[in-house]
């Protein structure tokens, strides 16, 4: 009898013990993950006196000064607009382009396995890493004067994101019976009708899963931004915050804001969709 | 009836070229911007190239030339360790939180939230962040050694730090990816085998050994082999962070292709460099192809 109730006890101890490892692990990977980021976003608000001299833990005066004069005297509203507007544009696109394709290769047999051989491209240049094309593709929108405009990079970013649409949308619609879109048809409908109607309402989480994905990379490319662009009137976030941080080495509260305000949108959006996200970015490997 | 039906689902004129019509705009996009440029930079890596024009057709001069210069087989031996380094630390590392995540529990949902923060941040802000850890007048890791009393840190100015440095970047980063990887390998694990463990009443260690990293194989080596391409092409970070400094230590392959390609101008050969980066990590992906392939139907 007490030796059991010694056996419950100590098996509540060794319980109670991994609780509090646990809890203290837990703990410590937010400090891990957050730390850094809390450092940025106090020496935003901070002088870069007090980020230098004083080397203060926290803000002592806090002010939006910093974010204020990327706004007034270095173009972030251009940046951010630039940013928002090739991001849209590219991946609508992709999806429009993509979702139409993947159907076709998912419902139709054509003449010489068509289909297959497309998706099959398609697959593999997905393999190919982007960096391959980065020459050419610059010298490409150089001979096509495209350099440093929107749609330069919402082309480029429309071909990087099209591959991956069609690939994942592919699967959605396979997913999807037949059947339903059949019986629509007997009842009338034409392909296109049954298609708008009865298919992608059903692929709707998957076109949202795909959209998501697409908004983070494109949001966040960095390298054919940097190539392709020039001046405010194309550059994205990440290439004006880059330039910003070439020129001004040792303005670090700058610095902080202006990686602030380019992190900040994609953060968001990240934040908003996390269910999707999650469900997105572990599925290739699992699956 | 039936042949009626077909007719019917099949259609003739608009509906037979119907599927044509949904597949041209993404074939005529992927022409135009993915396989043409491709084409066009194999044929720019076989030419000598000189102020921004090809001069003459060279073969695979380029190519050959790629292993005679000191500096790409630097970097591309920096680009190896960094890779093997990183993915190392973050699979361990990853495999290690994942484990012991695996029993749900309270605040599960909050350290998910946290976690996604690190992969989805802007790449050139995450280079910023770390800025504002290692920098030696202004950084984290000076303002804590001063407020305990010690002198300011210097890592960026020393090559092996900074390499270091960059490394301790992509684990911050991509740890979280991993973990979130092998989370949802273990969770679909069946339970059976862990159960019949137990009541043979092995440990912890030898269930691991026995039975968890068999059947997580096929999950472990893809989230890995992933992770190494993706790492392979690191360049955002790098650029901002150090800019591949101090001297070469921290000059990624993608980094030295950038600069031979738009700073000194050399096209044909940096096509060729990249080119070659894009063989290995080809050769990387296929290699993922094939475990996939091993670890039976997907």
């Amino acid at each position: 009898m007490t030796a059991s109730l010694a056996a419950v006890a100590a098996f509540r101890r060794r319980a109670m013990a991994a609780d509090l490892a646990r809890v203290f692990v837990i703990l410590a990977l937010l400090l891990v993950v957050l730390l850094p980021i809390y450092w940025m976003v106090a020496a935003s608000l901070k002088s870069n006196q007090e980020i230098t001299q004083d080397a203060t833990l926290y803000p002592h005066a806090p002010s939006f000064d910093n974010y204020r004069h990327l706004f007034s005297e270095r173009e972030f509203g251009a940046f951010l607009t630039n940013s928002l507007g090739v991001t849209a544009a590219s991946v609508l696109l992709a999806l429009a382009a993509g979702s139409l394709g993947a159907y076709a290769i998912a419902r139709f047999h054509l003449r010489f396995r068509l289909e297959r051989v497309v998706g099959l491209s398609l697959l593999t240049l997905r393999i190919v890493p982007p960096v391959v094309i980065l020459i050419p593709v610059y010298l490409l929108m150089l001979s096509l004067n495209l350099l440093n405009t929107w749609l330069g990079l919402i082309l480029t970013y429309t071909a990087l994101n099209i591959t991956f649409c069609v690939w994942m949308m592919e699967s959605f619609f396979r997913e999807i019976p037949v059947d339903l879109e059949e019986a629509a048809m007997v009842d009338g409908d034409s392909r296109l009708t049954a298609f708008r109607r009865i298919t992608l309402p059903l692929a709707a989480p998957g076109l949202a899963a795909t959209a998501i994905f697409a908004v983070i990379v494109t949001f966040n490319e960095f390298l054919f931004a940097l190539v392709l662009t020039a001046t405010p009137a194309a550059m994205t976030m990440p290439r004006g915050t880059a330039t910003l941080i070439g020129r001004i080495d040792t303005d670090w509260a700058s610095m902080s804001a202006a990686g602030v305000v380019g992190a900040l949108p994609i953060v968001i959006f990240a934040l908003l969709v996390q269910r999707h996200l999650v469900r997105g970015l572990t599925m290739g490997a699992v699956k | 009836m039936r042949s009626a039906r077909r007719a019917r689902l099949q259609g003739a004129g608009f509906d037979l070229a119907l599927p044509y019509l949904l597949l041209a705009p993404s074939v005529l996009i992927v022409l135009a911007i993915l396989i043409y440029p491709l084409w066009d930079g194999l044929r720019a890596s076989t030419q000598f190239w000189r102020y921004g024009k090809p001069l003459n057709d060279i073969g695979l001069d380029n190519y050959i030339a790629l292993w005679s210069d000191p500096q790409f087989i630097n970097s591309l031996w920096v680009t190896v360790r960094f890779v093997g380094l990183s993915v190392a630390i973050e699979t361990v590392l990853g495999l290690a939180l994942a484990l012991f995540c695996l029993r749900e529990f309270k605040g599960i949902r909050l350290l998910r939230t946290v976690l996604i923060v690190p992969m989805v941040i802007t790449p050139v802000v995450v280079a910023i962040v770390f800025r504002l850890i290692y920098a030696s007048d202004a950084g984290m890791l000076t303002a804590f050694s001063e407020t305990l009393g010690g002198t300011p840190v210097q890592i960026l100015g020393e090559p092996l730090r900074a390499f270091l440095a960059l490394v301790a970047l992509d684990v911050w980063e991509w740890t979280p990816l991993m973990f979130l990887i092998l989370l949802a390998g273990l969770q679909s694990l069946p339970s059976e085998p862990f159960e019949a463990a137990r009541v043979d009443g092995a440990g912890p260690w030898r269930t691991f050994v026995d039975h968890t990293l068999p059947m997580l194989k096929p999950v472990l080596a893809i989230a890995i082999v992933l992770r190494a391409i993706d790492a392979f092409g690191t360049f955002d970070q790098v650029f901002v962070l150090t800019r591949g400094g101090p001297g070469e230590a921290t000059r990624l392959l993608s980094i030295y292709g950038y600069d031979t390609a738009f700073k000194f101008q050399q096209t044909g050969f940096a096509a060729a460099m990249f080119v070659t980066m894009g063989l290995i990590m080809l050769a990387l992906a296929l290699a993922a192809v094939r475990l996939l392939r091993r670890a039976g139907p997907t």
